[in-house]
């Protein structure tokens, strides 16, 4: 917790923090308002529940574009690992201990595999991703059309488990993201997400592994997608190659809504956090308030012109 | 009395931090040129903003043509008649040099279309008229940043234009193209134009300016026609210190010991056709040459930053093979490189992180970056080099132009324990810092580095340099030593033996 601190005291970007939060605290405000059952320790709860798998790709996310590039592999990435955990788990339910490692590698290695391809291939991440994720999904629906498989009581159990009233996994959650604010703070690698974010020449020039750390971020792109799937599959009990689809596009809102800079360099995980903290907040008052998902989806839309078009004015002061 | 072009009075402005114009009073009359001085970070860039309405003051007024304005965007003081080329060049490197010579005023043809042929003509006209030979179909990131130069410069004739602002165009072009630069100002000057001038190059304000203005700390510390200061009264002004001695002495002895960098009949591009030169421990090796000779390229060779084709480097007795930079500064080189925007700083991140980037290792206790450890190192560098900034949390791209090369110093001087290369090494920096720059330099040399120093400011190379190779299209001319050498010798051996070649090839022309 002490490195998210230490960044808010340090980043830049607190302005635009204190915006987010700003809102966030207009949103609660509003939400007791409007409906009475906002505000209670049970809607949050199961506020923090939805958050993890939004949070997780967001986190992988917010890597990647910090680099300078996009990732927009992630959701067929999430559906596909559900989809092998759901039904390596139906098969052999004992072998929990392998089942989840063996998810997390093979996502890991494909988001790897995207970071290698923008470097070898010369191409665009944009187009690399995008192609990656067809494939990905082309592929999960050529095994599987139909959401199947089943998880273990063990693994249900661990995704409502509580202590003191808040869920485990958003615990878990939000010490990842501890770490990884530590991580590019602190240490070399991370920090050189940022050198090559900000201009990968002069990263080149200062002696930095550029080609290491561009596949470094992707790879953790595809570790933070596979973690997801694991919370996601949890959680539903089933494997969905359909369940991811959507999370790309939703990745990259509360990454820009927290002031990460999409042309690389600027930002950090903070910042994420509230994104993720606000939009999930924002959905779920919104389902209280019955207004239907395709004003959910417009006012999404309006969230991240609004929220970018913010931070690039106070950056231009 | 004439009356002036601009006339700017009280000019304020503030950053969280810092006042960069503090009361400024600053008048341009036509038909007159007015040098700007001032150290790094004195406020001359701002003002400059100002006057082309990049930025809008926080205090004052200005008239300009007799009428009061603010303007609203560059774009408006522009259509007004205010050219400015900024200290950092604009172009756009992906488009050609006639596109961006043409960039606000396409030819159009009889459908309202952009006529390639008449843009191509139009900016062929522009640029002869400036007098360069510059292909009006070559790519903006083609060209030596000498000729980018010349573009931006040719960008200001194509239009009307009352007033035009120059913020340090001579910083990286020399010779022959300052004197194109210089014909082309007399002649606006004579058409009434009010021309504002700003150079670090004092022999410069001499030789081309009639009146100047002196800031210091963002106000005003002086002003008057030229001929009423001397140099040391100017730079007394400026400094707020009298300078006595520019360069440190040289070494009493040649160096001796085994060469630290031996580069034998290097070849790349077709820039880089036969060059063989070599650095010992503790000396300051200088390469001069004209624009162009090849000079920038020999060093991106030797740093792994460019391939080569042919010759050998050897690096303290052994071939330097692994060719690339992260090599490079593991074996203690470094290399500061003459275009440091897009070249080695980090715009948007702090001075610390910039300082630190090639040696995150050095910082790293237990696995993690010491934060108290870079910030104190990244404030040694700042006091090293008086960088003119609050703190070391401030982002690079806010500093001005001469205090980012002194990061850049910061930098490199630390990393380089065997081989410092320096391409250009005071480019917009102040005179007093020079001096310091200088110091350190030497410093360097008596802790056993190596120094290798591109530069096209001969009294740099000869004042500093113990010896000097003097390169002239890819090939090494001639060596000089340092004590003895001078501005003439240089300038011989880097043009005469490029007319001895172009009569070699006249005279087999003639054969053939
Ligand atoms: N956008 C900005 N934000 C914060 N500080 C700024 C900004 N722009 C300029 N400054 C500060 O204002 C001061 C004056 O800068 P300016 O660029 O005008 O100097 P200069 O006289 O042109 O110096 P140089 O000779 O190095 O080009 C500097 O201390 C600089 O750091
Ligand atoms: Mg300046």
């Amino acid at each position: 917790m002490s490195a998210v601190v230490a960044e808010f005291r340090r980043n830049r970007l607190s302005l635009s923090y204190v915006i987010v939060v700003a809102l966030l605290i207009l949103l609660v405000v509003a939400g007791g308002f409007l409906s009475d059952r906002f505000l209670t320790w049970r809607n949050f709860g199961n506020l923090f529940q939805q958050l993890v798998v939004l949070g997780m790709v967001s986190l992988g996310q917010t890597f990647v574009v910090l680099l300078g590039g996009i990732d927009l592999a992630v959701g067929s990435l999430v559906s596909a690992s559900t989809v092998f955990i759901a039904h390596f788990l139906e098969w052999r339910p004992d072998l929990l201990w392998l089942a989840l490692p063996l998810a997390l590698i093979a996502a890991t290695t494909i988001g790897a595999l995207n970071g290698l391809l923008t470097i070898v291939l010369r191409v665009h991440p944009l187009i690399v991703t995008l192609g990656m994720s067809s494939i990905i999904f082309g592929g999960t629906l050529m095994y599987n059309k139909e959401p199947g498989g089943s998880v273990p009581r063990g693994l249900a159990d661990f995704s409502y488990a509580k202590l003191w009233g808040i869920p485990v996994t958003a615990i878990v959650l939000v010490a990842i993201f501890a770490l990884a604010g530590l991580w590019l703070q602190r240490s070399r690698s991370g920090r050189s997400i940022y050198f090559v974010g900000g201009d990968r020449e002069a990263a080149r020039l200062n002696g930095l592994p550029v080609s290491r750390i561009v596949v470094m971020a992707y790879a953790l792109s595809g570790l933070c997608a596979g973690l997801a799937a694991i919370f996601l599959t949890a959680r539903t009990g089933v494997g969905d190659p359909r369940i991811g689809t959507a999370l790309t596009l939703q990745s990259i809102t509360p990454v820009v809504v927290g002031g990460t800079v999409l042309a690389g360099g600027r930002g950090g995980v903070l910042g994420t956090l509230l994104g993720v903290l606000l939009v999930t907040m924002l959905n779920n008052l919104l389902n209280f308030l019955n207004v239907s998902s395709y004003y959910q989806w417009v006012i999404q839309g309006l969230i991240i012109i609004i929220a970018v078009s913010i931070h690039a004015t106070k950056r231009r002061q | 009395m004439v009356t002036p072009v601009i006339e700017l009075s009280r000019i304020e402005k503030e950053y969280p931090g810092v006042k960069p114009l503090d009361r400024v009073d600053f008048a341009v009359r036509s038909g007159e040129i007015h040098a700007l001085l001032g150290e790094n970070g004195a406020g001359k860039s701002t003002l400059i903003r100002v006057m082309g309405g990049a930025i809008r003051p926080n205090g004052g007024s200005m008239t300009y043509l007799g009428k009061p304005v603010s303007w609203q965007s560059p774009k408006q003081a522009r259509a007004a008649g205010i050219h400015v080329i900024h200290q950092e060049l604009a172009l756009f490197p992906e488009l050609s040099v006639a596109e961006n010579i043409l960039v606000d005023a396409q030819p159009r043809n009889g459908l309202g279309l952009i006529s390639g042929r008449a843009r191509h003509a139009r900016a062929a006209e522009i640029l002869s008229q400036l007098g360069v030979k510059i292909s009006t179909h070559a790519k903006i990131d083609e060209l030596p940043l000498a000729d980018q130069q010349m573009v931006e410069i040719a960008k200001a004739l194509v239009g009307e234009v009352r007033l035009l602002v120059l913020d340090e165009p001579t910083a990286v072009i020399s010779g022959h193209e300052v004197d194109l630069l210089f014909d082309n100002m007399r002649r606006l000057k004579r058409e009434g134009v009010g021309i504002v001038y700003v150079s670090h190059r004092l022999e410069e304000i001499f030789e081309i300016a009639d009146r100047v203005t002196i800031l210091k700390d963002g106000q005003v510390a002086g002003n008057g026609p030229v001929g009423d200061l001397t140099r040391d009264e100017m730079i007394t002004k400026m400094v707020g210190r009298r300078l006595e001695q520019i360069y440190p002495p040289r070494r009493k002895a040649p160096a001796s010991g085994p060469d630290i960098l031996k580069v034998s009949n290097l070849r790349a591009g077709y820039r880089v056709r036969d060059v063989s030169l070599s650095v010992r421990p503790g000396e300051v090796v200088g390469i001069a040459g004209m624009v162009g000779s090849g000079r920038t390229e020999v060093a991106e060779v030797i740093f792994g930053k460019r391939d080569l084709d042919g010759g050998t480097i050897e690096f303290e007795g052994r071939p330097f093979d692994r060719r690339m930079p992260r090599e490079a500064i593991r074996n203690g080189l470094g290399f500061l490189t003459e275009n440091r925007k897009d070249e080695g700083l980090f715009l948007g991140l702090p001075i610390s992180a910039n300082v630190m980037a090639p040696d995150l290792a050095g910082v790293t206790r237990r696995g993690l970056i010491d934060r108290r450890g870079e910030r104190e190192i990244a404030l040694e560098q700042i006091r090293n080099f008086a960088v003119a900034a609050p703190s070391p949390e401030v982002k690079v791209g806010n500093l001005s132009g001469g205090n980012q090369q002194k990061v850049l110093f910061g930098r490199w001087s630390r990393i380089a324990r065997k081989l410092l290369i320096l391409d250009e090494p005071t480019r917009g920096v102040d005179i007093g810092a020079k001096v310091e720059i200088y110091r350190i330099v030497r410093n360097l040399a008596e802790q056993g580095v190596g120094i290798l120093m591109i530069s096209s400011e001969l009294p740099e190379i000869i004042g500093l340099s113990d010896r000097i190779f003097v390169m002239s299209q890819g090939h090494v001319a001639g060596e000089i030593d340092g004590a003895s050498a001078t501005e003439e010798a240089i300038i011989d051996l880097a043009v005469r033996s490029v007319d001895r070649r172009e009569s070699k090839a006249a005279r087999l022309e003639q054969v053939a």
